[in-house]
């Protein structure tokens, strides 16, 4: 029985978690860097124990520390959170081999689905579709070109040592091929002095399609719907919402069940995410599983009506899920919003400072996720999310217009930002009429 | 606002709860840092060199750790196993106490002996376990590290020692000191044969190892932070009754007061004892190079200019210069910097060591001016004090001991001329180095790159050869100060430079010196290649033809040099 956990992380997550085991009954214990001393997880919980300064390497990263912490308080469990060290296998296992029940999968698991090679081939042997590409490495146009033909154009050329968009290419047709790999082998070698390519089928604007799922000790695997993360910068999403308005019921079920099977494939327990990449004519791909909590979470959390963490909690006791696939119903329509500190006028760059003063909204099918308050300082240490704003209504442009009207009452005074953004956003007909890719945000 | 202790806290339960298990640490999963006191995983530790992942603070280890972190895997092989101890003094409680500490370390003695291949090379080796006394030196260990050495000089092979000792062992009284001149005298003859001796100090190095087999390396290195001394710091303190300051007898302490050559991370040393392995080993053959000279020539003649003297002090000061660092990088593959003058500092304004030019191993020795007012400042503005001239000396010796070219690059606007020089003997270090030079039993040759500012250059210019660069002089004396001697008005410089014949032209007229290397117009770090590709070739050229004649024939050619003038 779990009877006091300690919460590897801050910000509002942290108290996310915090909320969760205050109505299970459960004891909670924050840890917090120095600069976190007045953050409101650090506050909110029964205890606080400071790790570490500010920096996260030494305090958020500190495993060491956050097993004495553990030890110390008396606390039994750990929940990780998302970031830090969430995904951390070496921490889990750290936990395991200290007897501290570590809220999340096995540290096997992690290991093996954060091995990018490893999770593909796992998905592979299961049957669920992942890019199609060459497996071996490629040097010369002409053995790229038959390797292309087998994937199907599309096709794109990477460099094996690339980043930065730096080496690659894509290639429509076959003719257009030789001269595509000669182009990119060559920024490849000019750019990481290294001419090893890879070739993998090129998705066109696709939309980020995730699979929530929540799987026990048990053998028991349900997924909870879908999300639509497509609205995404540089990789950071910014709203999500569920369900899809790309998926039909067909789709819905097939790609749910591919999830499963990945899921099960992975041997998975706790709440856990696997990643897709839609394509327009319906095909999908994996691309890759997240091991824990995501940040996304309520969305889901309201169209199901099953709370995440809760769930998360009873599966690291033991317990089994009281409920089949059968029982999941997927009810209305939720979007989030991630409101961070930034400015958009300025690349989005950081903007730390004192909250001098700040109005959320609420009223029916209103949820913020939360760690600020007025007078409270936002560091420059950390992650610069300030707020999840997430609402719920019977259809998607209800829910639309729920959220606008909500964008629209925030008021945080004191640092810049992406409020306005995000209202833009919410205003977009693209948006509005759901016709979003991951690109979204580059073609704004 | 401030929160604080606002929120209502989860009610305890009423009730105790019996849990089957509760969290605890297993034995050996976490240790804790002698050094920050961090707690720290085991494992961490054991796959990263035995070093703190939190403060980078090094932990002693076990000679067999330490082996195994040197060989190519396998190839350790050990020598004069079985040597014990007779307790020479009759020490009660002696002979317990050394079987006790068998059974406890499961070695016999305080040194490991044998021989290992670091990437390929073979090499004789000596590791020290404080595990086994504080690795003090008694019979066993000198008689262990001497018969190594004969069987090093035998089998003509390099030795590395890694000391980490107390010192001598008391219980064995003057046994034990006797052990420091054994040692040393294998050591000696070791080296008379021409060989490698690497030695290497790790924490602790005290007492009589430090003075017998650590501090006779031909080339010391030591770990960072190490404590290495002779008297221990606590009877320091006693006997002065004086607080010791704070990194006093540490490796880097003993750096920059010459005792060392360097300081070697300990993931880097298995590296850097194959880099000056395959350095001495004797193999390496130097490369042809293939470099059109015709071309080059040709192409710098076109750029020939006509200045005046005093122009070219002028230029030949410029602060946008290349410096000593720019042709080190520019002319030679794998420079390893030694330093200090094993007698009192480490003197910035010369940097040495060995390199490879065109695949032949060489020594490069060079005043070093720096780029930038910082380096400078931290470089004396290319003035050596005597302790420079000292390491310059010792890194000649080395070469000569083993047989490598002598390359030098000058450029100082002369001796430093202060109070601590004169102290220490400036005049002593110059005269020193220009009689050592005169005899020097390999191939020198000197180049003048910016100013060669009277004695102190000479003390790096007593050579087969010496050439300059165009725009580089070379004089008895500054035009400012010849001046000012001679008509009491340093204002007449220009004058002064003019009469002085201070150019390279006028030197090459003169037949002091062999070459003159054409400049580009302007010429900066940007064009250095220009300079480069020339000194490349000559250089090339100088070594062909000068290794090729007999000791005696370079020596006598060279007395016969500077007999002439």
């Amino acid at each position: 029985m779990i009877e006091k956990v300690l919460i590897a992380n801050r910000g509002e997550i942290a108290v996310r978690i915090i909320r969760a085991c205050r109505e299970m009954g459960i004891e909670t214990v924050a840890v917090y860097s120095e600069a976190d001393r007045e953050a409101l997880h650090t506050q909110l919980a029964d205890e606080a124990i400071c790790i570490g300064p500010a920096s996260s390497s030494e305090s958020y990263l500190n495993m060491e520390h956050i097993i004495s912490a553990t030890l110390v308080s008396g606390a039994d469990a750990i929940h990780p959170g998302f970031g830090f060290l969430s995904e951390n296998s070496r921490f889990a296992e750290l936990c395991e081999q200290c007897n501290i029940t570590f809220i999340g999968p096995d540290s096997s698991v992690i290991r093996k689905m954060g091995n990018k090679q490893e999770a593909r081939n796992t998905m592979v042997a299961a049957g669920v579709p992942v890019i199609p590409g060459s497996q071996e490495p490629i040097f010369d146009a002409k053995k790229g070109a038959a390797a292309a033909e087998i994937i199907g154009y599309p096709v794109i050329v990477k460099a094996a040592l690339g980043g930065g968009g730096k080496g690659m290419r894509v290639a429509e047709t076959s003719g257009e091929f030789e001269s595509s790999f000669n182009t990119a082998q060559k920024e490849a070698q000019m750019a990481f002095g290294d001419g090893t390519m890879y070739i993998e089928h090129f998705v066109r604007h696709p939309r980020h399609i995730e699979f929530q799922i929540l799987a026990d000790k048990h053998g028991n695997v349900v997924h909870l719907g879908e999300r639509d993360c497509s609205i995404q910068r540089n990789h950071q999403k910014m709203i999500e919402e569920s369900p899809s308005i790309a998926l039909s019921p067909e789709m819905r079920r097939k790609m749910g069940e591919a999830a499963v099977k990945a899921a099960k494939a992975a041997n998975y327990s706790s709440a856990g995410t696997i990643e897709f990449l839609l394509e327009k004519n319906g095909e999908f791909y994996f691309m890759e599983m997240n091991t824990r909590i995501q940040v996304e979470h309520p969305v889901t959390e309201w169209v199901t009506g099953i709370d995440l963490i809760k769930e998360q909690i009873r599966i690291a006791d033991g317990e089994v899920l009281n409920y089949t696939q059968d029982d999941i119903k997927i009810t209305g329509h939720a979007i989030e919003c991630r409101i961070n500190a930034e400015n958009p006028k300025k690349n989005f760059r950081p903007s730390p400072g004192t909250i001098t003063d700040m109005y959320l909204p609420g009223g029916k099918g209103v949820r913020i996720d939360s760690a600020i308050y007025s007078g409270y300082t936002v560091t420059p240490y950390y992650d610069s999310m300030l707020a999840k704003l997430i609402v719920h209504a019977g259809n998607r442009e209800e829910a639309i217009q729920k959220m606008q009207s909500a964008l629209g009452e925030i008021i945080i005074e004191g640092i810049e930002t992406n409020v306005d953004y995000q209202y833009e956003i919410l205003h977009h007909p693209d948006f509005e009429s759901g016709d979003i890719d991951i690109e979204f945000i580059e073609k704004l | 606002m401030k929160l604080q202790n606002m929120f209502k806290k989860t009610r305890k339960k009423n009730y105790i709860s019996l849990r089957d298990s509760k969290p605890e640490v297993p034995d050996g999963l976490l240790s804790k840092c002698n050094k920050c006191g961090s707690p720290i995983m085991t494992e961490d530790v054991k796959n990263g060199f035995y070093i703190c992942p939190k403060c980078r603070g090094y932990f002693r280890i076990q000679a067999c750790r330490r082996i195994e972190m040197l060989e190519d895997e396998g190839s350790f092989e050990e020598w004069d196993k079985g040597l014990t101890t007779a307790n020479p003094l009759n020490f009660k409680g002696y002979e317990e106490k050394i079987q006790a500490l068998q059974k406890k370390t499961g070695l016999e003695e305080a040194i490991v002996t044998g021989k290992i291949k670091v990437n390929g090379l073979d090499t004789v080796i000596g590791v020290c376990d404080g595990r086994f006394m504080m690795a003090s030196m008694g019979e066993v260990v000198g008689e262990k590290i001497t018969l190594a050495v004969e069987r090093a000089t035998k089998e003509q092979l390099p030795v590395i020692l890694f000391a980490c000792s107390g010192g001598a062992r008391m219980q064995e009284g003057i046994v034990s000191l006797m052990q420091m001149a054994k040692t040393s005298a294998a050591l000696k003859r070791h080296s008379d044969a021409g060989l490698l001796y690497i030695s290497v100090l790790t924490d602790p190095t005290t007492g009589g190892v430090t003075a017998s087999f650590a501090m006779l390396g031909d080339i010391i290195l030591a770990e960072p932070n190490a404590l290495i001394g002779f008297a221990g710091p606590r009877v320091i303190e006693q006997t002065i009754g004086e607080k010791l300051p704070k990194g006093f007898q540490r490796s880097e302490f003993l750096l920059e007061h010459g005792f060392i050559d360097k300081i070697v991370e300990r993931e880097n040393m298995k590296e850097t004892l194959s880099q000056i392995l395959r350095l001495h080993s004797k193999d390496t053959a130097p490369e042809n190079v293939k470099v059109n000279f015709a071309e080059v020539s040709k192409e710098m003649a076109k750029e020939a200019s006509s200045m005046s003297a005093w122009d070219r002090v002028l230029v030949s000061r410029r602060k946008d210069r290349p410096v000593a660092d720019d042709y080190i990088e520019r002319l030679f593959e794998e420079f390893m910097e030694f330093h200090g003058d094993r007698y009192f500092k480490d003197d910035k304004a010369i940097i040495g060591g060995t390199a490879y030019f065109h695949g032949r191993p060489v020594t490069v020795i060079a005043q070093a001016k720096g780029r930038t007012t910082k380096e400078n400042i931290e470089r004396n503005f290319g003035m050596p004090s005597p302790e420079g001239y000292r390491k310059a000396l010792r890194l000649m010796k080395q070469a000569e001991k083993f047989g490598r070219p002598v390359i030098c690059l000058v450029d100082t606007p002369g001796a430093f001329c202060g109070l601590e020089a004169e102290q220490r003997g400036q005049g002593e270090a110059i005269a020193r180095n220009i009689f050592e030079m005169s005899g020097l039993r390999v191939p020198v040759i000197s180049v003048v790159i910016g100013e060669g500012g009277s004695g102190g250059a000479l003390a790096m210019a007593v050579a087969d050869e010496v050439w300059m660069l165009e725009n580089s002089v070379y004089s008895v004396l500054s035009p400012e100060g010849f001046a000012s001697i001679l008509w009491k008005d340093s204002k007449r410089a220009g004058e002064a430079a003019e009469v002085m014949r201070l150019t390279a032209g006028d030197l090459l007229k003169l037949e002091v010196i062999e070459k003159v290397i054409a400049e580009p117009e302007n010429y900066t770090r940007e064009n250095l290649d220009k300079v480069c590709g020339q000194l490349e070739i000559f250089l090339s050229d100088f070594l062909k033809v000068y290794t090729s004649f007999s000791i005696d024939e370079l020596v006598e050619k060279r007395y016969q040099r500077f007999r002439r003038i």
